[in-house]
């Protein structure tokens, strides 16, 4: 017994500093939680109320180029709200059109990455280790490269003397170039091909854990392979095209660079009006509403999806 | 050996105009240049649980796989009912299979897993729906009809399992170590549970285990596999009693084995000699041998008895030293050391309750066990 001190003296470290901070009130636990608190709480509470604060006060010619929200004179401390951008917002139907533009083409794309990237996510699972590896490299390999440039290479393909219209035309299927490049339909391409990864990363990791015996009972119990993948693999892995849906379909809404670069001016998407009321006409206040605006957008339905969710493994239990 | 009381209704096996239902006809099975299952015949007949038995990697389950259709065979046939199976898919099979993970399907209700296999078959809704309840009555499930699989403790899920395997009214069941996930008081109640549903249903049964009690208690007949081949093949009585080798009789419960040559070799006994027990061993039994050969002998356990009195009335008795005692409860097992150092395994019922503790550790013993308790093995 008393001998006890001796024995503490010995702790590895570890666990030594770990009573330290215990005296102080810290727990193991607290402290791995804390971390991540605190990196979203500098990261994305404190500019997302930044953002929010701009986004009610008013425009001016100024450094910042708006005017604080609060003024403390003569004993009074006021504050002054402007609702007047989010008015505007609703107001003028640009804005409009262009959030219904921005997830109606977010919508469509990821839709497309679903249906392009289930099958190779697919294939990659059920494939050998060794396959699957290289497989897998080539899935993130263009990452490597700066999206701006693979972005810019999308032009030299989809110009009207650009490589398809060229062999189309050397092959003499056409006669007069197809107009690809600044329209729809190269927006897609670009959004697409640039968030295709992000679907099939997520599809991929929850295919491969898909235990090959619930296969293989399902073929035992009648089921041809088509039936069996209907009624087993694609209800198993909802939560893998769930999760891949939302790596597409948010970043997509808010693409700002593959509609400057591929779509036209036809083209209506919330990131590039974002940018035009950012750097083109400074007006702060307007470009923050719109992004709060654009966050309840993709944020409620999250939320409702979420909902669902629970409320369907509450029922469950 | 124990065949003289064989009745066609209830041992099929010894009925030469019986017809196999499963017929396994040298059956080969290779995985590159590895042989999974080497060279595999086996008949099995109409009703009953047949036990495939051995230890991991015996290729007992490659074996079921191939009767399920889930792998080729290399070469070799298998008939179910009259029909090759060659180039049958598994799901056009009229087999079906107890996963040894269940392999319940997640994301559906109990009552959704048991139906799946009626409704491929597209059976009318109210058909499946009438099957399904009935099935899950018999396997006591009805209370948890609505549950999802995660929500079952380990016994239900292997009800689900039966049920949604039987529901088919498969012509042949395949149970993949059907108790291996239960404890072993639930493994026990869920064996007898699975023989009466056998009965009643009249299904036969194939099924694969490791665990030798689980198919002594379940089985009709057993296959015993080692290395890809079936070493023996016979009732749970005559592979216990009359191992056809080492392997069987070191395989399938405890067993002392006395190496030695045969000095006398005669029509109804044998008498070995060997370095083990310093004394020679009588075998009631003939053995196809000839004198100088080189035998091991077999004896149980608990065919021997132990006493610190000598046996006059046992034919083999030997002495020695206990070295280790194990109280198990219903009898003891006693560890004996021979003078020639080799050890026995004696197992002693314990009927009365002070019994266990006349015997204990450095009493000097005599271990005695009759002319056919003991039965000559090949190596």
């Amino acid at each position: 017994m008393n001998r006890a001190p001796d024995i503490e003296s010995k702790l590895p470290a570890g666990q030594f500093i770990g009573r330290i901070l215990n005296r102080f009130g810290f727990r193991g636990r607290g402290l791995v939680i804390a971390i991540p608190t605190l990196w979203l709480l500098v990261f994305f509470l404190i500019p997302f109320l930044v953002v929010a604060k701009i986004s009610l006060s008013e425009a001016a010619i100024a450094r910042p180029p708006y005017l604080p929200i609060w003024e403390w004179s003569d004993g009074f401390l006021s504050f002054s709200f402007n609702f007047g951008n989010y008015m505007f917002l609703f107001e003028d139907p640009l804005y409009l059109s262009a959030y219904m533009e921005s997830v109606k083409i977010a919508g469509v794309a990821t839709i497309i990455a679903l249906l392009l990237g289930y099958p190779m996510a697919y294939l990659i699972a059920r494939s050998a280790p060794n396959t699957r590896n290289l497989l897998l490299m080539l899935v993130i390999l263009p990452f490597w490269t700066s999206f701006l440039l693979r972005v810019y290479a999308w032009i030299g393909f989809l110009k009207s003397n650009g490589i398809i219209n060229n062999f189309l035309m050397s092959m003499g299927v056409i006669d007069e170039p197809f107009v690809m490049l600044q329209t729809d339909f190269a927006v897609y391409v670009g959004i697409v091909y640039t968030y295709l990864p992000f679907m099939i990363l997520p599809l991929y990791a929850n295919l491969v854990k898909l235990d090959p015996s619930y296969l293989e009972a399902a073929s035992d119990l009648g089921a041809r392979p088509i039936v069996s993948f209907f009624t087993v693999t694609l209800p198993l892995s909802m939560s893998g095209i769930i999760a891949g849906c939302m790596l597409v379909f948010i970043p997509a809404v808010g693409e700002f660079v593959v509609p400057a670069l591929l779509g036209g001016p036809d083209t209506l998407m919330i990131g590039s009006i974002l940018w035009n009321e950012f750097f083109s006409n400074r007006d702060w206040p307007i470009a923050s509403a719109v992004a709060i605006v654009m966050l309840f957008v993709l944020v409620v339905p999250i939320m409702l999806l979420r909902r669902a969710q629970a409320a369907e493994q509450e029922a469950a239990s | 050996m124990s065949h003289e009381n064989a009745t066609p209704d209830t041992q099929p096996w010894n009925d030469p105009k019986a017809v196999p239902f499963l017929q396994v006809k040298n059956v080969t099975k290779k995985f590159g240049t590895f042989t999974a299952v080497s060279d595999v015949s086996l008949d099995v007949y109409k009703g009953e649980i047949f036990c495939l038995l051995g230890g991991s990697g015996c290729g007992k389950s490659t074996l079921l796989r191939m009767l399920s259709g889930f792998e080729d065979v290399t070469s070799g046939q298998i008939i179910i009912d009259g029909q090759d199976q060659a180039g049958v898919a598994p799901y056009a099979r009229q087999t079906n299979m107890m996963f040894q993970s269940y392999a319940l399907f997640p994301h559906m209700t109990v009552e959704k897993n048991i139906a799946y296999g009626l409704k491929r078959d597209g059976l009318p809704r109210d058909e499946v729906a009438v099957r399904v309840s009935e099935m899950i009555s018999l396997v006591q499930l009805d209370k948890f009809a609505n549950r999802k699989p995660h929500q079952l403790s380990g016994g239900q899920q292997q009800r689900v399992a039966l049920a949604r395997s039987l529901v088919k009214k498969p012509k042949l069941l395949m149970l993949d170590e059907p108790l291996g996930a239960l404890d072993k008081k639930l493994r026990e109640e869920t064996q007898f549970e699975l023989m009466e549903i056998q009965e009643n249903l009249g299904v036969t049964f194939v099924v694969v285990t490791h665990d030798q009690e689980e198919a002594m208690t379940l089985s009709s007949r057993i296959g015993v596999m080692t290395d890809g081949q079936i070493v023996q093949t016979g009732t749970p009585h005559e592979i216990y009693e009359y191992p056809a080798n080492r392997f069987v009789a070191d395989f399938i419960g405890s067993v002392n084995i006395f190496e030695g040559r045969i000095v006398e070799d005669e029509v109804d006994y044998v008498v070995v000699q060997s370095r083990e027990t310093n004394t020679d061993i009588f075998v009631a039994h003939g053995v196809s041998g000839t004198v100088g050969q080189k035998v091991a002998i077999a004896v149980r356990p608990e065919k021997m008895t132990i006493s610190k009195d000598p046996l006059p009335d046992m034919r083999n008795v030997i002495k020695g030293t206990i070295a280790e005692v194990a109280y198990m409860g219903n009898r003891s097992v006693y560890q004996v050391q021979l003078e020639s150092g080799k050890r026995v395994r004696v197992a002693h019922p314990n009927r009365t309750r002070r019994g266990a503790h006349t015997l204990t550790w450095e009493d000097e013993v005599y271990v005695g066990w009759a002319g056919q308790a003991g039965v000559v093995v090949s190596q």
